[in-house]
């Protein structure tokens, strides 16, 4: 597994020239995947997505500071300084979200054998949280999960993947697939039933003719 | 799977669908949505609470400290994104207006929020969502539905869609327009 100290995955934010707006939008996106991550972690007893969240815990830290900070120095009059504190309301559910997360990974540490119940009722969850592996012959192999739209076209989310030992989570939409890449993923039975023959190379996915009149 | 497992299993969808509520309100200045996540979260203590009793009762029965400590744990991390989407509630039950910055960010997060009408000659008339299978062919997700004045949350596979529903539903970005024509009429389900 590769491994980033605190710093270098801090640059990916580019904190210094972002906008109150797109710290907010990351900590909405960041707190939505750490929930996610933390039941794989539990569901497929993997310390590394624990680890994950832990990480992204400290990421939340340091996103929630610099978003007070730059609400602060916005506020001109009383008026804005009452609007940015409900923002910083925002900001602070999706901390309170990620922290949640991170409670949820440490119960990874602790009565192993006490635990599979967990994954039992993980299991039942109306948003199912699975995984897959993506064969030789499929389609998808090559290709982007953006090209692909595969949330659209399935439903299902990829939240992260394993490629060897390496481990990609909240992958972007310009994330290649490879063969033998292992997708977590979540959404229901019946996104993951049409996923999976996707994956397989049972089906081919579909093309679309390009819409006239669209860019 | 028992009671208490079932009970655990209602409080996390819970917590999720009132995360989901919460920042639709905020989308669309609808205190009545957040109104719906206060009462939901009276409901979710109610069960956390009893989820934390049953399992104490268990630790007394059967000696299994070890299955109640971890419920009582999960409980309280679950209880605690229930508490974040009240606080999401609040901003909009407090605010007239809230801050358009926060409007466009949750905008333009990797999951959207969207609401859409169910108009006439759409496929979803009178369709069940079963049937329809809105979130494996949309991508979207069916988070609640308003029908006339009442909301129907988290919705099942059995639930209809009639004409005029207001449908609230969260998913990726490039899902939303397939799913507003879908709605409209403009576009139609693929034939299986």
């Amino acid at each position: 597994m590769y491994e980033l100290g605190k710093d270098q995955r801090l640059e990916k934010y580019d904190l210094a020239h972002t906008t109150v707006r797109e710290i907010l939008t990351e900590m909405k996106d960041v707190s939505e995947i750490m929930v996610d991550l933390a039941y794989a972690s539990i569901m497929f007893d993997s310390p590394e997505i624990a680890e994950e969240v832990e990480n992204l815990e400290e990421d939340m830290e340091e996103l929630s500071k610099t978003i007070r900070i730059k609400a602060m120095l916005s506020a001109r009059t009383h008026k804005d300084a009452a609007k940015l504190s409900s923002l910083l309301e925002v900001a602070a559910a999706s901390r309170r979200i990620s922290n949640a997360a991170g409670d949820i990974v440490k119960l990874i540490d602790w009565e192993v054998d006490k635990r599979p119940f967990l994954s039992f009722i993980l299991r039942e969850a109306e948003e199912k949280i699975k995984r897959l592996t993506l064969k030789e012959g499929s389609d998808m192999v090559g290709r982007s999960i953006g090209e692909l739209g595969v949330e659209s076209e399935t439903g299902m989310r990829i939240i992260a993947i394993k490629r060897g030992k390496r481990w990609i989570y909240d992958p972007e939409e310009d994330t290649g697939l490879k063969a033998s890449d292992t997708l977590i993923v979540r959404g229901t039975d019946d996104g993951y039933d049409i996923l999976r023959s996707f994956a397989t190379g049972e089906e081919k996915w579909p093309v679309y003719p390009e819409e006239e009149g669209e860019d | 799977m028992d009671r208490l497992d079932e009970m655990l299993l209602e409080l996390k969808d819970t917590s999720e669908l009132m995360i989901d509520l919460a920042y639709s309100s905020l989308l669309y200045n609808n205190k009545e949505i957040a109104e719906e996540v206060v009462l939901m979260e009276d409901m979710l203590d109610e069960l956390a609470n009893n989820i934390q009793r049953q399992a104490i009762e268990r630790v007394v029965q059967d000696r299994d400290e070890g299955k109640a400590f971890a419920v009582i744990k999960l409980a309280a991390a679950v209880e605690e994104i229930s508490d974040a989407a009240m606080q999401i509630a609040s901003v909009t039950l407090r605010e007239d207006e809230p801050h358009p910055v926060i409007r466009l960010s949750i905008k333009d997060a990797d999951t959207i929020i969207t609401l859409a009408e169910v108009k006439e000659g759409s496929d979803l008339v009178g369709a069940t969502l079963g049937k329809v299978r809105l979130a494996s062919q949309s991508g979207m997700w069916v988070v609640a539905i308003k029908r006339d004045r009442k909301y129907v949350y988290g919705p099942n596979k059995s639930t209809k869609l009639e004409l005029g529903d207001v449908i609230i539903s969260r998913g990726p970005p490039d899902a939303e327009e397939y799913f507003q024509d879908l709605c409209s009429g403009e576009e139609h389900l693929e034939e299986h």
